[in-house]
C-alpha cells in the first residue's frame, strides 16, 4: 500500500480539481471550520487561565500557609509566628520558585469624606515584585518601597468611592493583637488598577508598619509561595505540612473554590464545544465525501476492472479527504493565528469589561494557542476527515464492479 | 488448443424486487489460448453478462468459470482484482480512460499496480503506445484525444501487461470506420504475434469477419459457435 502513495497522492490530488467549485467550497469550509475551533479555544483558554492567573498572581500564588483557624477567621488573633528552620528549608527549596510573608486583616479606611470596611495587607514589596502582578499594576503614583514604608497603596476604585486621591491622608483603623483598636494615619502613594472587586477590597502598606501598628512583632497572617513547576503542587503541598504540621496549608484550588471551578467547568465546556463542533464537521464531510464518491461510481468500478483491489480504492478516496481536508486545516490554522497575532499584548474587553471584572477577569484578556495545542486540534480534524472518508471509501470499493460500471 | 477460459453451465439472474431477469442460463463454453472469437448478438441476450463473468466483474449465480483451470469461484473481490490485474485486459465500448492522467499515465497506471520499475514501466508503456500507433500523444489528457485515439488508448492499456487474455466489450462501437478498421487491424496483428487471446462482443460485422471463432448469443443462451477462416488484417 506504501509504494502505491507516489501513485494515489497525485491522483488524488488531481482528481479533487475536478470539480473545483466543490473543492474550493470544502477547502472554505474547513478552513472557517478549523479558525473558529481555534479562535474560540484561544479565547476560552485566555478567559479561564486569565481567571485563574489574575487571582494567582494578585495574592494567592500557588499556594498558601495560615495558622489554624484563620480560615474561618481571617483576624489577627489567627496569627502565625514566622518560619523556623524547618520550615524556611522547605521554603527555600528548588520546587518552591518564591514566597513571602504578609499580614493580612480586616480593616476599616477612612478619609475625609466616607469610611469603608477593607482588607489591610501587609507585605514586603520586594518579595512581592516577584510573586504578585501588583506592583505592575500601579497606575498612579507609586508601589510601597520596603516593608517600613509608611505609605499605603489602594484600588483606584476605592479612592473613588472615598472621595480621596494620591498625597491625601487616611486612617487606617484595626483589631491590634493585644485586642484594642489601633488606628494608624498612612499618606496614598499610588493607586493600582485590577478589577473592580479586588480594587474595593485590598489596601497594602509596608509589612514592618502593618505588623508596627497592629503589635505584631514579627507575627504573620500568611507565607504565600510559587513552585517552578505546578506539577509539582502537590509534593510541594506535603513537603510543607510535613514540616510545619501545626500550620494549615493549602493550594490554591482550596484557597480560591470558585476559580478552580470555572477553570475546569471552562475546560470541560471547551470539551464539549469542540466536540459539537468536530461532530458537525464530520457530518458534513461525509456528505461531501458520499456526493463525491456517488459521482464517481462507474470510475471506481473501472478502477477496480483494472486490477485494483478494494483496499487500495479505500485508500484512493481517503487519501483525497485526507488531502482536501489537510489543505483546508493548515489554511484555517494559518488564518487563525494571524488573526491572533495582533492581539498579542492583549484584548481589551473595552465596556464589556466591569462584567468581566465580576467574574475576576482582567479588562485584558491574551487569547493565545500553543503549538501543541494546535497541532492537536488541527490532527484531530484532519482524523476526523479521514474518519468520515471510511464510510464512502468502502461504498466505492465494494459495489460490484459491474454494477458500477453499467451506472 | 489448451482451454484458457471455461465456462460451464454459468447461469446469472438478476433480480429486483419481485421480478428476476435471467441474462445467462446456463452457458458452456470453453475458449482456448490464443484464441480470437467473437461474440455477438441482439441486445439483451446477454454478451456484456458473459464478459462481466467472466472478467469477475460480477458473480454467476450459478455454473462455474474456470480461467486456466482455475475457478474463480474460490477468490474474493481482492482476489479477482489481482486476477484481471495479472491475467485480463479490459477495452470497454466507452474507453473508460482515467480523465485526470495524460494517455502514458493511462497505461502506466496498470503497470504501477502490478510494481514494476520505473524505468521499466516507462519504456513498456511507450512501447505499447507506439504499437498502437500512438507515438507522439503521450502527453495528452483524453479530452484531447480523439475517439479512436481514447481507444487506442483503452487498447494499449490492456495489452501493457501483458495479459493473457483481453475481453472487449463492443470496442469498436463508438469508432469511425476508418479507426474501426484500424482497431480490429491492430487486435488481429496482437492476437498473432503474442497469442493473447481474444474475446470480443460485437455487432460490426467487421470485426466478425477478422475472427477465427465466431459465438451467438440470444436470450442468454449460446445458438451458434462455429470456426471460420479469419480476413486478412
Amino acid at each position: 500500500m506504501i509504494r502505491l502513495l507516489p501513485l494515489l497522492l497525485p491522483l488524488g490530488w488531481r482528481n479533487l480539481w475536478r470539480n473545483p467549485r466543490r473543492t474550493l467550497i470544502t477547502l472554505v469550509v474547513v478552513a472557517v471550520g478549523t479558525w473558529s475551533v481555534l479562535i474560540f479555544a484561544a479565547l476560552f483558554n485566555a478567559l479561564t487561565t486569565g481567571s485563574r492567573d489574575t487571582t494567582l498572581r494578585f495574592l494567592t500564588g500557588h499556594g498558601q500557609l495560615h495558622a489554624a483557624g484563620y480560615l474561618d477567621d481571617p483576624s489577627v488573633s489567627h496569627s502565625m509566628a514566622p518560619p523556623g528552620p524547618a520550615l524556611r528549608g522547605a521554603l527555600d527549596a528548588p520546587p518552591v520558585a518564591a514566597w513571602t510573608g504578609r499580614v493580612r486583616v480586616p480593616a476599616i479606611i477612612q478619609s475625609e469624606y466616607r469610611t469603608r470596611s477593607v482588607t489591610l495587607a501587609g507585605v514586603v514589596p520586594q518579595n512581592e515584585r516577584t510573586l504578585s502582578d501588583l506592583p505592575k499594576e500601579v497606575t498612579e503614583g507609586r508601589y510601597l518601597t520596603g516593608a517600613d514604608d509608611p505609605g499605603i497603596v489602594m484600588g483606584r476604585d476605592l479612592a473613588e468611592r472615598l472621595k480621596t486621591r494620591i498625597g491625601k491622608r487616611v486612617i487606617l483603623m484595626a483589631q491590634a493583637a493585644d485586642g484594642h483598636l489601633a488606628e494608624s494615619g498612612l499618606t496614598i502613594v499610588g493607586l493600582y488598577a485590577a478589577g473592580k472587586p479586588a480594587e474595593d477590597e485590598f489596601v497594602f502598606t509596608g509589612l514592618d508598619t502593618t505588623q508596627s501598628m497592629l503589635g505584631l512583632g514579627e507575627r504573620l497572617s500568611e507565607i504565600s509561595f510559587e513552585v517552578h513547576d505546578e506539577g509539582s503542587l502537590a509534593d510541594v503541598i506535603a513537603e510543607l505540612r510535613r514540616a510545619a504540621p501545626r500550620l494549615d496549608v493549602e493550594p490554591w484550588m482550596e484557597l480560591a473554590p470558585l476559580v478552580y471551578t470555572i477553570e475546569t467547568f471552562g475546560r470541560y465546556y471547551t470539551a464539549v464545544w469542540l466536540l459539537i463542533m468536530f461532530t458537525l464537521m464530520a457530518i458534513g464531510l461525509v456528505n461531501t465525501q458520499l456526493m463525491a464518491v456517488f459521482g464517481r461510481r462507474r470510475e471506481f468500478g473501472l478502477l477496480q476492472a483494472l486490477g485494483m483491489r478494494p483496499r487500495q480504492i479505500v485508500l484512493q478516496v481517503v487519501l483525497e479527504s485526507a488531502l482536501l481536508v489537510g489543505v483546508g486545516v493548515l489554511a484555517g490554522t494559518a488564518l487563525a493565528l494571524l488573526t491572533l497575532a495582533p492581539f498579542h499584548q492583549g484584548l481589551d474587553l473595552g465596556f464589556l469589561a466591569p462584567g468581566a471584572e465580576i467574574m475576576g477577569e482582567s479588562r485584558i484578556l491574551h487569547p493565545a494557542l500553543g503549538a501543541a495545542e494546535s497541532l492537536l486540534y488541527g490532527a484531530i480534524i484532519w482524523l476526523l476527515a479521514v474518519g468520515a472518508a471510511l464510510w464512502p471509501a468502502l461504498s466505492a470499493a465494494t459495489a460490484r464492479p459491474a454494477a458500477a460500471m453499467s451506472r | 488448443m489448451t482451454a484458457i477460459i471455461q465456462c460451464q453451465g454459468v447461469e446469472r439472474t438478476y433480480t429486483q424486487g419481485a421480478v428476476s431477469v435471467p441474462a445467462l442460463r446456463g452457458v458452456d463454453l470453453t475458449i482456448g489460448r490464443g484464441d480470437f472469437a467473437t461474440l455477438a448478438g441482439p441486445s439483451g441476450s446477454g454478451k456484456t453478462t458473459l464478459l462481466s463473468v467472466i472478467g469477475g466483474l460480477d458473480r454467476p449465480t450459478a455454473g462455474k468459470i474456470l480461467i486456466e483451470g482455475r475457478s474463480i469461484a474460490e477468490l474474493d473481490a481482492a482476489g479477482l482484482a489481482e486476477l484481471r490485474l495479472h491475467k485480463i485486459g479490459f477495452v470497454f465500448q466507452s474507453y473508460s480512460l482515467i480523465p485526470v492522467l495524460s494517455a502514458l499515465e493511462n497505461v502506466e497506471f496498470i503497470l504501477r499496480l502490478l510494481g514494476l520499475p520505473r524505468a521499466e514501466r516507462l519504456a513498456r508503456a511507450r512501447e505499447t503506445l507506439h504499437a498502437v500507433g500512438l507515438t507522439g500523444l503521450e502527453d495528452r489528457r483524453p479530452a484531447r484525444l480523439s475517439g479512436g485515439q481514447q481507444q487506442r488508448v483503452a487498447v494499449a492499456r490492456a495489452l501493457a501487461p501483458r495479459p493473457a487474455i483481453v475481453l472487449a466489450d463492443e470496442p469498436t462501437a463508438n469508432l469511425d470506420s476508418g479507426n474501426a478498421g484500424e482497431l480490429i487491424a491492430l487486435m488481429q496483428r496482437l492476437n498473432e504475434a503474442s497469442g493473447i487471446t481474444f474475446l470480443i462482443a460485437t455487432h460490426d460485422a467487421r470485426v466478425i469477419a477478422h475472427a477465427r471463432r465466431h459465438i451467438e448469443m440470444t436470450d442468454g443462451r449460446i445458438t451458434l459457435d462455429e470456426r471460420s477462416s479469419p480476413a486478412a488484417a
